[in-house]
């Protein structure tokens, strides 16, 4: 397995911690991430001048346990996955997390990390609006941002008919 | 523009609320206080007279010629958004888009697409998007003696309380899913006046028979899904992301499928008391 050498983590997102998460918005994405604190500590740890094993042996230090690096390298899959590290080696044989957990075993003294993605959404997907088939006379009422110019009903196409 | 600037207006007003500011303009005299029952809660009286954004309404005038259909329309800026026989239908687009417009071009405040009542002094914010059952767990919470703030827009200020955005109820019909508004007062329930702290978060999605066995999220976990119902975290994502982070400090965040409201309703109600009398001992 190739090992990610220096990953880095990328500087233009922003973030803000919740607790032990890590909570980051990616402004070039419009995506909202949630990192775990193992996840959180990994990602803060990618500075370009760390490689796994560093990271996992300072992780272990922070962290008080040992940290094996398959662990890192999921976090670091994981990260990757979620575009929040700069230019990341691609694994070789990928480490799923099902493998990972196997590998790295149930009684793990820290949390496996996790990444959970959302995508932002825009104005109008914040609001309330019509299902499909339902009478409009905006676009804006509408999920789909579809209200049918004839036929007047949400996600419509703009076809006449004869 | 110039177009539209030409036509005779009979009738207007500019109007602010949140900080942003919008016009509106009718071509027929009387059907402002009919504008008036739409603009958002706790808007107020304008002097200036340049606004951000300016509706204007063209009001179809009564047709001589015999099965002639004249339609009622409604400009956004310079941009028709919506045009209909029926002027409630041409008013209820009208609401949507200024509310919608407001929520994403405030910079005073964070609109979160939520449900929300007031609770023993702590918010009960239901974050979803259209469909997931929030007006409905609202009427519930109210019925059990909750109080109304809103059942479209959690709205956020700088120290991450909770303002009341009390407008009417739309209540879904659960066939059509045309919605009838109903005011507060209609209902027999108080409105929130003060803002609250955010005491739970209830993340859910109604289905039909399921059972309420909600499971408890992390801050950051609850936090990603209020940002997912963030109107304008794609325009303000710095503000939005430091209020949710004072929004979510000492709050509860929950997340479940639900099956019918009332029982749902009393479980969110208790818990909030429980944890209440948690944090008092």
């Amino acid at each position: 397995m190739k090992e990610r050498q220096f990953p880095r983590a990328r500087v233009d997102c922003l973030s803000r911690e919740f607790d032990s998460d890590l909570l980051i918005y990616d402004p070039q994405r419009n995506v909202g991430h949630c990192l775990n604190s193992t996840a959180a500590a990994a990602w803060k740890l990618c500075d370009g001048s760390n490689s796994p094993s560093q990271i996992a042996r300072t992780l272990s230090r922070q962290l008080s346990a040992p940290v094996n690096k398959s662990i890192v390298l999921l976090a670091l899959d994981q990260l990757a996955d979620a575009h929040l590290v700069v230019e990341p080696v691609v694994l070789a044989k990928r480490l799923s997390r099902r493998v990972a957990v196997r590998r790295i075993g149930i009684a793990a003294a820290i949390a496996l990390p996790l990444v959970t993605s959302i995508v932002a959404p825009t104005p109008a997907n914040a609001a309330s609006c019509f299902p499909n088939g339902h009478p409009c006379v905006s676009a804006a009422q509408c999920c789909s941002g579809l209200c049918g110019l004839f036929s007047h009903t949400c996600g419509s196409i703009l076809i006449k008919k004869r | 523009m110039q177009k539209l600037d030409r036509l005779g207006w009979a009738e207007g007003l500019a109007l602010s609320a949140f900080g942003v500011r919008a016009g509106v303009r009718v071509n027929a005299s009387g059907v402002l206080p009919r504008i008036l029952t739409v603009l958002p809660p706790g808007w107020k009286k304008s002097r200036r007279v340049i606004v951000q954004r300016l509706y204007s309404l063209v009001v179809a005038q009564s047709s001589e010629r015999a099965g002639m259909r004249r339609l009622h329309v409604l400009y956004s800026d310079s941009m028709r958004i919506a045009r209909d026989a029926a002027l409630d239908q041409v008013l209820a687009a009208l609401e949507t888009d200024l509310h919608l417009y407001i929520a994403e071009a405030t910079s005073d405040m964070t609109f979160l697409h939520a449900g929300v009542v007031g609770w023993q002094g702590r918010a009960i914010v239901l974050p979803g998007r259209s469909f997931s059952g929030k007006t409905t767990l609202v009427r519930e919470m109210l019925r059990l003696g909750a109080t109304y703030y809103s059942d479209e827009f959690a709205v956020v200020d700088n120290f991450g309380l909770v303002h009341p955005f009390a407008r009417p109820l739309g209540i879904r019909d659960d066939s059509s899913h045309a919605q009838t508004k109903y005011t507060a007062s209609e209902l027999g329930v108080a409105s929130g006046v003060k803002s609250l702290p955010m005491g739970i978060a209830v993340i859910c999605q109604f289905e039909t028979g399921a059972r309420w066995q909600p499971t408890p999220l992390s801050r950051g976990q609850g936090a990603l899904e209020l940002l997912a119902n963030s109107v304008a975290v794609r325009s303000q994502p710095q503000q939005t992301l430091r209020r949710l982070h004072k929004l979510a400090r000492n709050s509860l965040f929950i997340k479940g499928t639900r099956g019918e409201a009332h029982g749902v309703a009393a479980s969110i109600l208790n818990l909030s008391c429980a944890r209440k009398q948690l944090e008092t001992a």
